[in-house]
């Protein structure tokens, strides 16, 4: 048995954790929730060594450890499978599994040992890769499995899985599913972190709940509205503000755009003040169709005028997160001479309409929660004075207080007149949000559902492209 | 107090060696000579250093600022030779030539890092060597001494007086390139694209920056900086030394760069910075001269300086 005894983790100003207690049972999924903020990261780098805790202990099999390193922790039994993957893209998968304790035959390698060792490692998760294909050319879900199998090649007893479902399609989402539970008749114990309520009630034996580094409580059999209430502490009553009718006239029409990935033109107006929905999978070409439009990709369609796209992918293309607040909001309407006053003011212009909880606005982003990051990347675009907003994926990653103060936000600006193109993978984000969903699949727009007829079995089926 | 080292590292560090050497020396030190031939003897460096900080900073580096000082100065002394009409329009001739010389090199490395998609340190490897190889086909492998003129060293001799000390030309460059350099990282808009391009490339290239633009505009600019230290140099010697001259100079402009807190990760820096760099490598060069470090091993004792400095100032490992 593995478990955290009362943690007390303290930064320079704040306190992280607070008497946190968690015992993760062998062969038992325990699922962690909580919003961005609330401890939930800092309790997994304890565990996993990453960071030792200024009071409280972890215990294995009631031994209370302290972890100088990953490699400690790692001995111990304790994994972590990080929501960046942490692999060498230029090893192989065989390579990677016995990186740092490669098998030895007198001074040198043993490779026969390593790739027996992977394939090992590599049968047990189900994964049909072989040992010696490079891990760069893996697609994400392979890399994930990977990563698990390594784990299990080292003995792991816990491992933990941050966010594991948040780069992977459904089908692949399923796979995972499968393999925790084959994990779990393993006798392995998983810690489960998801923002994905629904998947968290459906795999997770016992949860815990984390709010503002204290312990909220162990739970079972919890729904999804009682978790959330238990992250927020109050009732989440309405995460949706109710619809407003569009305006008539048509702002942006794109007729047979054409993308170089793309296999079939798309067709696409939307009215002023509307919020058109893109679905489908990831990978479906959502992604495409909004950078072309906006004319971050070689297209047929017309030279962007107030378009404005907000990336899915905050900390790579989003944000420059090493640099401060004012200074990503100012950024693409720097113009002639500027001045520190300038750029503080234009950021302080967007801090109250958002709600961006920041105390400094020189402060890195990258100090910022998720929530109020998307919040800063909004205030950078919504700077620019778009008529039409592309948001991909506005609430990956984000709580779920913030999710309502996102939907809020983009409620409000179609209202105000913008247009509004939602890319998002949260069925009732789009059925929720949207005038309109046009729905994608395999790199083709394969129907468009409007009003009630938005359903999540209607999405599923068209993205799954299975018939009625 | 850590954060305090960090940011103020290169100011303190030179603050406690300027203490040192005043107290051990004071004679030699405290003295207004002693200072200016401290920045008299930097600036040339101290330019190049201005135009490497705005590279750095778009992540990228220059190892061809030594032998490009040479290239461009050869340039401009061999063109002012060669002039036989009035005084003036010669020497004005020759200026243009070493600062455009300067300035089209930079532009060069620029494109084929931004446009040709050649890594910078390979970039401009290559042009350490040919710059360096036209620099000596000019000279003859030699020396190319100003002949045909007398008033052409008066840009590196002469100055503003300030009392009986005289504050040259090269030095007002350094000073005023810095400040150039200041206000255009801080208040253009080019500035804050450098910056954004070195923190982020990807995500500025979204954010609609034109990221090959910002960069070849930073390779240029750091030619026209080294126009000016080749300008400094050549008038200040009344000659181009085509194979020694700005030797090994782009390691002495990394160098200042690095001390004066610039990441060469790119993305985070300062000018200032750089400037007190400068100034504190010139002061650790003039210390080992004063305490007698026999020459053979001052290369030694100023990189175990600069170790300490940068260990000083290093951020938390990620």
């Amino acid at each position: 048995m593995i478990a955290a005894r009362n943690l007390r983790m303290e930064f320079p100003g704040a306190l992280a954790l607070d008497g946190v207690s968690v015992a993760f049972a062998p062969g038992e999924v325990h699922g962690l929730i909580g919003e961005n903020g609330a401890g939930k990261s800092t309790l997994l780098n304890i565990l996993s060594g990453v960071l030792a805790p200024t009071g409280g202990t972890v215990e294995v099999d009631g031994q209370p450890l302290t972890f100088r390193s990953v490699r400690e922790a790692e001995s111990k039994g304790i994994a972590m499978i990080h929501q960046e993957l942490n692999l060498v893209d230029t090893l192989t998968a065989a390579e990677n599994i016995s990186l740092g304790i490669e098998p030895r035959k007198g001074p040198f390698l043993d490779r026969v040992a390593v790739r027996e060792r992977a394939q090992k490692a590599l049968d047990s998760v189900g994964s049909d890769i072989s040992p010696s294909d490079v891990v760069g050319d893996l697609p994400l879900a392979q890399r994930q499995l990977l990563e698990i199998a390594k784990a299990g090649a080292r003995g792991a007893r816990l491992v933990i899985m941050d966010e594991p479902t948040a780069v992977l399609t459904e089908r692949e989402t399923a796979n995972l599913k499968t393999l925790i539970r084959k994990l779990k008749e393993q006798g392995i114990a998983i810690a489960y972190v998801s923002h994905r309520l629904d998947e968290v009630r459906e795999l997770c034996d016992r949860v815990t709940v984390l709010r503002d580094g204290k312990l909220v409580g162990e739970f079972q059999n919890l729904t999804e509205d009682q978790m959330a209430e238990h992250m927020v502490g109050r009732p989440v009553s309405d995460l949706f503000p109710a619809k407003i009718a569009p305006d008539s006239e048509v702002r942006f029409s794109f007729k047979d755009l054409l993308e170089p990935t793309l296999k079939a033109p798309v067709n696409l107006e939307i009215r002023k003040g509307e919020i058109v929905g893109l679905g489908g999978l990831v990978g479906s070409g959502r992604t495409e169709v909004g950078e072309a439009i906006a004319g971050l990709r070689p297209c047929n369609c017309p030279k962007p005028q107030k378009v404005a796209y907000v990336s899915e992918d905050r900390k790579a293309i989003g944000l420059h997160l090493s640099l401060p607040i004012d200074e990503n909001v100012i950024l693409p309407t720097l113009r002639n001479l500027v001045t520190p006053r300038r750029t503080r003011d234009t950021a302080q212009a967007w801090k109250e309409p958002l709600n961006i909880k920041a105390g400094d606005l020189g402060a890195a982003v990258q100090t910022l929660s998720g929530g109020n990051q998307q919040k800063v990347a909004l205030a950078k675009w919504l700077e620019t004075q778009p008529e039409l907003l592309i948001l991909d994926e506005p609430t990956r990653g984000v709580d779920i207080g913030a999710k309502a103060e996102i939907y809020k936000i983009i409620v409000d600006l179609a209202q105000q007149g913008k247009s509004i193109l939602l890319i998002s993978s949260e069925m009732p984000e789009l059925i929720g949000l949207c005038h309109r969903v046009l729905v994608m699949r395999e790199r083709r727009v394969v129907g468009e559902l409007e009003g009630d007829q938005i359903t999540e079995s209607a999405l599923i089926r068209l993205a799954a492209g299975v018939r009625p | 107090m850590k954060k305090i080292v960090r940011e103020y590292g290169v100011l303190i560090a030179f603050a406690l060696l300027f203490l040192v050497n005043g107290v051990r020396h004071a004679d030699v030190v405290l003295t207004p000579e002693f200072i200016r031939n401290l920045f008299n003897q930097n600036a040339t460096i101290g330019l190049m250093a201005v135009g490497m900080t705005f590279v750095i900073l778009t992540a990228g580096i220059d190892l061809s600022v030594g032998s490009l000082m040479a290239f461009s100065a050869a340039a401009g002394v061999t063109l002012l030779n060669k002039q036989t009409g009035p005084e003036t329009q010669s020497i004005a001739l020759a200026v243009l030539a070493t600062l455009g010389t300067g300035t089209l090199a930079g532009l060069a490395n620029g494109l084929v890092i931004a446009y040709g998609r050649v890594i910078p340190f390979v970039t401009t490897l290559i042009g350490l060597l040919a710059f360096r190889s036209l620099a000596m086909e000019l000279g003859d492998g030699g020396e190319i001494r100003v002949q045909s003129t007398q008033a052409f060293q008066r840009i590196g001799q002469e100055g503003i007086p300030i009392g009986n000390l005289v504050i040259t030309w090269p030095i007002l460059f350094w000073i005023a390139i810095s400040l150039l350099g200041s206000f255009l990282l801080n208040r253009t808009v080019w500035g804050r694209h450098v910056i954004a391009v070195g923190a982020n490339e990807k995500a500025a290239r979204y954010s609609g920056v034109n990221v090959n633009k910002v960069k070849v505009a930073a390779y240029a600019f750091a030619g026209l900086c080294v126009g000016v230290a080749g300008l400094s140099q050549a008038a200040r010697l009344n000659s181009v030394s085509s194979g020694q001259m700005g030797l090994y100079g782009e390691l002495d402009a990394i160098a200042a760069v690095v001390l004066g807190g610039t990441s060469l990760q790119g993305g985070a820096g300062r000018l200032w910075g750089t400037f007190v760099g400068v100034l504190l490598l010139g002061l650790i060069n003039n210390m080992m001269v004063v305490e007698g470090i026999s020459p053979e091993l001052r290369g030694a004792v100023k990189g175990l300086i600069i170790l300490a400095a940068v260990l000083l100032q290093r951020g938390k490992t990620p």
